[in-house]
């Protein structure tokens, strides 16, 4: 096109004008693209879970346990598949503020129904024969430094053993990963029997129960029968999908996220409000040269073209860098964040959704201008000068 | 000489607040191709209302505009714009350059709007340039020129795609005396040599000495009519 | 010509006077200055109202007692003999009624949140007339209180208004146990009122828990009895405990919510940057816009100085006018503005938003600040205004 030196003449007149508008839109743009994806991190937990696995938990709260004899009941229930079981550990390394997500899990039903976790066999076989072995999952194992063969202490802030320690020594057996890049493997994973033989609290109860079914249609009925047959009892259950669980689960953060959402979006929009503001009034200010263009023959279409197509770069110049800017920072805080949220990328979704609020941005911030340009009259602009 | 404007009956009248003021009631002109006309007359005249039809950037509330045998006042205004491109050009008391463009891109402005190749445009911006004597300062910025260069620029620009008809508002009403006399004699020669139709609105009688003859406006009327020595 | 005074106060006058004429770029600069100062209030009226929650619920001679390492209430277990064993710590206050002490159980149920209609996780707490009266400001606002050895529960404020069930004289279900809702507690707003409060004794069998208890309260005989209390439980190696004040461990789970001041700030002084571009922006446009009026005031005889005066000035009013605008909204929208998340001990805490007036004079400073720098730089240019242009047409 033959006018975009002029677009770009126009664009660039003023450098510290479009510095500054487009450095206001790259801000705009780079928190939009930070918070959506911490807000998306926050619920990508939610979306990763699978819809397949059903969790069995203790009615009053999935804080009290279950006896250990409702794994077998459970298993006798017709549609279930495969069953097995996790208890929470509390688990922190060293300091009570680094906290150490871990479970205490049946070693081959765990692996059998997380079955999107991968793991060299043998490594998996000499976890399975070693008692005091502990499988950790990659992310966690760089966060840490750790890996295969070395002796661990991880303390629990909930139980002790019975010489009055509440810390455990294990032995690293085994590093997992996930059969895709999003399966989280930042936690850990050792034998509930040597977790029972070892903690003062005695008993067989463990924390909750995970089952697949035959078939995911049968999930609702599956649910039922295990709710019912343990209405009444001693222990009440509460089944549920996994990922209704961890859907209820985020929503406990509650309306203080969603009001943190709702505040950053808003002054999001308030930015490319004054933004879109002085995009306006600087081309208002260039009236006189439109009308000059348009004495020499340039077709308002033309020229309304121009001004949208120079908005729109305007836009998309700053968006584009705020949006890289978003993806550098996203990446930065990573690994910092990456124990409390796992899946901290700046998503396709998000990119394209920045995009689109990009172009509405030039659109309409462009067409006023635009519009004004198109219905200028020439006499009207060269007397009001 | 073949007749190149003719006006005929030409009224123009605008609203203004309850008050209808009326310009023109009626109006009739020609202008031969090859002529150069100098328009006097008082502020609010219509020296410029005037102008502006001419230009096809006005149009008269009655009457005619006929422009090489073709009806101007009624064309739509894309088609007005197409028309300008191909006939006319303007010059401007303040220049009206871009400022962020400079002298070859601004002169390269109006080729823009035609299927010109960029080798060719550049080509034609060389040729206008060098008539007016600027081939040197093509790459300055219209704030490093002085009135006079950056009349010459706009000068440049308004011949440029080759229009027969150039006009001018108060082209020298903002350059001293010599800077003046030497853009009104680049349009002599141009209307000399070039044989450029040339409507030229001036208050200053020496500069509408340059002109083949004078047309004097009062309220909306020719008073009399004077040949240029 | 007056004085260099009366000279500016006229130029400012002339700017503040023409603002309306300027409408779009007064309100753009008011806007820019408003949603920044809304928006870190909004971020610390959280911070602060959370904080605030947690920390009244604490006192300075009251000790908290938790197994070593637990962290939080939840997670810690203390035993009959551990309890036995503290009250009869030096240190720890007796009165007439045997030592001023409370064990105490904490466990969680589920709860449906109003906001959400989904279950969250509320602290039902086994306690025991001392552990009440030892708590100030406890009043029961409505019903009674519970009678111990029975399945009735009282109910704190915050539950009530944020979770749906808990009404006066309802019955509710946790795993097959019914509970009977018989009182409504107030704590003075402190995170006690996020909970549920019933009959130790009667956890203790509900939840298999035999003579264990989870914490343990103790009234000091003097502030100065930590120490005292913290050297005794250290000697005794039955005693693996954790030893803190009651207000230290209430601080430091409510710092929970810190991380949401700091967030907040960043976001704010990010969004400031933002905002200050635009508002230069503006600014500068309003100074480019008015060049020959400005010019003419200086060739008229105006100073550099008044020119500069009438530009700084008028960002600050409009910067000002913004923060009013954005302490207002966030008055409106926040103050008082009831919310509930996962705190320290993984349950629910309700807190209300606190816009304080120390966090509106954070505001202020913001918007001013706004003000300051998105007219310093236009100013200079104005007042750096060649007369000349005052002469010459302006492209």
């Amino acid at each position: 096109m033959k006018d975009l030196y002029l677009i770009y003449k126009n664009l660039t007149r003023k450098p510290l004008r479009l510095f500054l508008t487009s450095f206001a839109i790259f801000i705009a743009f780079l928190l939009f693209g930070a918070v959506t994806t911490l807000k998306s991190a926050l619920d990508s937990g939610v979306e990763l879970s699978a819809d397949d696995r059903l969790v069995v938990l203790n009615s009053i709260n999935f804080t009290n346990p279950l006896p250990v004899a409702y794994v077998n009941r459970v298993k006798a229930v017709e549609g279930v598949s495969k069953v097995t079981h996790a208890n929470w550990f509390g688990g922190y390394f060293q300091e009570p503020t680094n906290q150490v997500v871990t479970f205490a899990v049946d070693p081959e039903t765990y692996l059998d129904v997380y079955s999107e976790l991968v793991i060299d066999p043998a490594q998996q076989d000499a976890w399975f024969r070693n008692r005091q072995g502990i499988l950790i999952g990659e992310r966690l194992a760089k966060i840490n430094g750790w890996k295969v063969g070395d002796r661990i202490p991880l303390s629990s802030n909930i139980f002790s053993q019975d010489n009055g320690s509440s810390t455990w020594d294990f032995v690293v057996e085994g590093v997992f990963t996930g059969n895709d890049e999003q399966v989280d493997t930042g936690y850990a994973i050792f034998h509930y029997k040597y977790f029972m033989e070892t903690q003062t609290m005695g008993g067989d109860w463990i924390g909750w129960i995970i089952l697949t079914t035959t078939d995911p249609a049968l999930n609702e009925s599956v649910a039922r029968a295990i709710d019912d047959q343990f209405a009444n009892s001693s222990t009440e259950t509460d089944t549920s999908t996994e990922k209704a669980f961890n859907k209820a689960f985020i929503e406990q953060i509650g309306n203080v996220g969603l009001i943190i959402f709702g505040v950053v979006f808003m002054a999001f929009f308030t930015i490319l409000v004054v933004v879109g503001n002085a995009m306006v009034l600087a081309v208002r200010e260039r009236t006189g040269e439109i009308a000059v263009l348009k004495s020499l023959g340039f077709t308002s279409p033309r020229i309304f073209r121009m001004v949208l197509a120079e908005s729109m770069l305007l836009s998309l110049l700053g968006g584009m860098a705020g949006l890289g800017g978003a993806y550098v920072v996203v990446a930065g805080a990573k690994d910092a964040m990456a124990q409390f949220l796992p899946n901290l990328v700046l998503g396709t979704d998000t990119a394209l959704q920045a995009f689109g609020f990009m172009v509405l941005l030039g659109l309409v911030t462009g067409l006023l201008p635009a519009y004004n340009a198109l219905k200028l009259n020439i006499i009207t602009a060269f007397s009001r000068r | 000489m073949t007749a190149l404007f003719d006006l005929k009956k030409v009224a123009k009248s605008f609203v203004k607040g309850k008050e209808k003021i009326s310009i023109f009631d009626d109006l009739n002109m020609t202008i031969e191709e090859g002529d150069f006309v100098a328009i006097m007359g008082p502020s609010g005249s219509g020296k410029t209302t005037l102008l502006n039809m001419l230009g096809g950037v006005d149009q008269p509330t009655s009457g005619e505009v006929w422009f090489a045998g073709e009806r101007i006042d009624s064309l739509s205004e894309g088609n007005l714009a197409k028309w300008r491109a191909n006939n006319v050009g303007f010059i401007f008391q303040f220049y009206n350059l871009m400022p962020m463009l400079n002298a070859a891109r601004n002169v390269e402005l109006p080729l823009l709007l035609t299927k010109l190749s960029g080798k060719q445009r550049k080509k034609n911006v060389e040729t206008a340039l060098t008539l007016v004597e600027l081939a040197d300062r093509a790459k300055h910025m219209p704030s490093e020129m002085s009135g006079g260069q950056q009349q010459r620029v706009a000068i440049a620009r308004a011949i440029v795609s080759d229009p027969k008809l150039l006009l001018c508002d108060e082209p020298t009403g903002d350059l001293d005396r010599a800077t003046a006399d030497e853009i009104l004699k680049t349009l002599q020669l141009l209307n000399e040599k070039f044989n450029k139709t040339i409507v030229m609105v001036t208050h200053d009688p020496a500069a509408a000495k340059y002109a083949k003859r004078t047309l004097h406006l009062d309220k909306g009327e020719f008073v009399e009519e004077g040949m240029a020595a | 010509m007056g004085s260099v005074f009366s000279q500016t106060m006229a130029v400012i006058a002339m700017n503040i006077r023409s603002l309306p004429q300027r409408i779009w770029m007064s309100l753009a600069m008011i806007l820019a200055s408003a949603v920044v100062v809304a928006i870190l209030l909004a971020f610390l009226a959280m911070a602060k109202g959370f904080e605030a929650t947690l920390s009244s619920a604490g006192s300075d001679d009251v000790v908290i007692f938790m197994r070593e390492g637990s962290a939080a209430e939840l997670n810690s277990v203390i035993s009959r003999d551990q309890v036995n064993l503290i009250e009869v710590a030096p240190g720890v206050m007796s009165d007439a009624n045997g030592p001023v002490t409370s064990a105490e159980l904490y466990v969680v149920v589920d709860g449906i949140k109003k906001s959400s209609n989904t279950e969250a996780n509320i602290p039902l707490r086994g306690i025991q007339e001392r552990g009440i009266t030892m708590r100030d400001n406890v009043t029961i606002t409505a019903g009674r209180m519970f009678t111990p050895g029975t399945n009735e529960l009282i109910v704190g404020a915050g539950i009530l208004q944020q979770f749906d069930g808990f009404e006066l004289n309802a019955n509710v279900r946790f795993g097959k146990n019914v509970w009977r809702v018989v009182g409504v507690f107030s704590s003075g707003g402190n995170v006690f009122e996020s909970e549920l409060w019933a009959d130790a004794k009667v956890l203790q069998s509900l939840y298999n828990r035999g003579s264990s208890y989870q914490t343990m309260r103790a009234q000091l005989t003097s502030p100065g009895a930590l120490e005292t209390v913290r050297a005794y439980v250290e000697n005794d190696p039955r005693l693996n405990l954790d030893v803190q004040t009651e207000a230290n461990y209430f601080a430091a789970q409510g710092k929970q919510l810190g991380y949401m001041a700091i967030f907040g700030r960043t976001i704010s002084i990010v969004m400031a940057l933002g905002a200050i571009a635009g508002a230069l922006n503006t600014m500068y446009t309003s100074v480019a816009e008015r060049s020959a009026e400005i010019a003419t005031l200086r060739a008229i005889g105006f100073s550099s100085l008044s020119a500069f005066a009438g530009t700084m000035v008028e960002a600050l009013v409009l910067a000002a006018m913004g923060g009013v605008v954005g302490s207002v909204c966030a008055f409106m929208l926040f103050d008082g503005l009831n919310a509930s998340t996962l705190g320290g001990s993984f349950t629910q805490v309700v807190f209300s938003f606190e816009l304080s007036p120390d966090l509106f004079r954070q505001g202020a400073g913001f918007a001013l600040a706004i003000g300051l720098i998105s007219g310093f730089f236009p100013a200079w240019r104005a007042a750096r205004m060649p007369v000349v242009a005052a002469f010459s047409k302006v492209a």
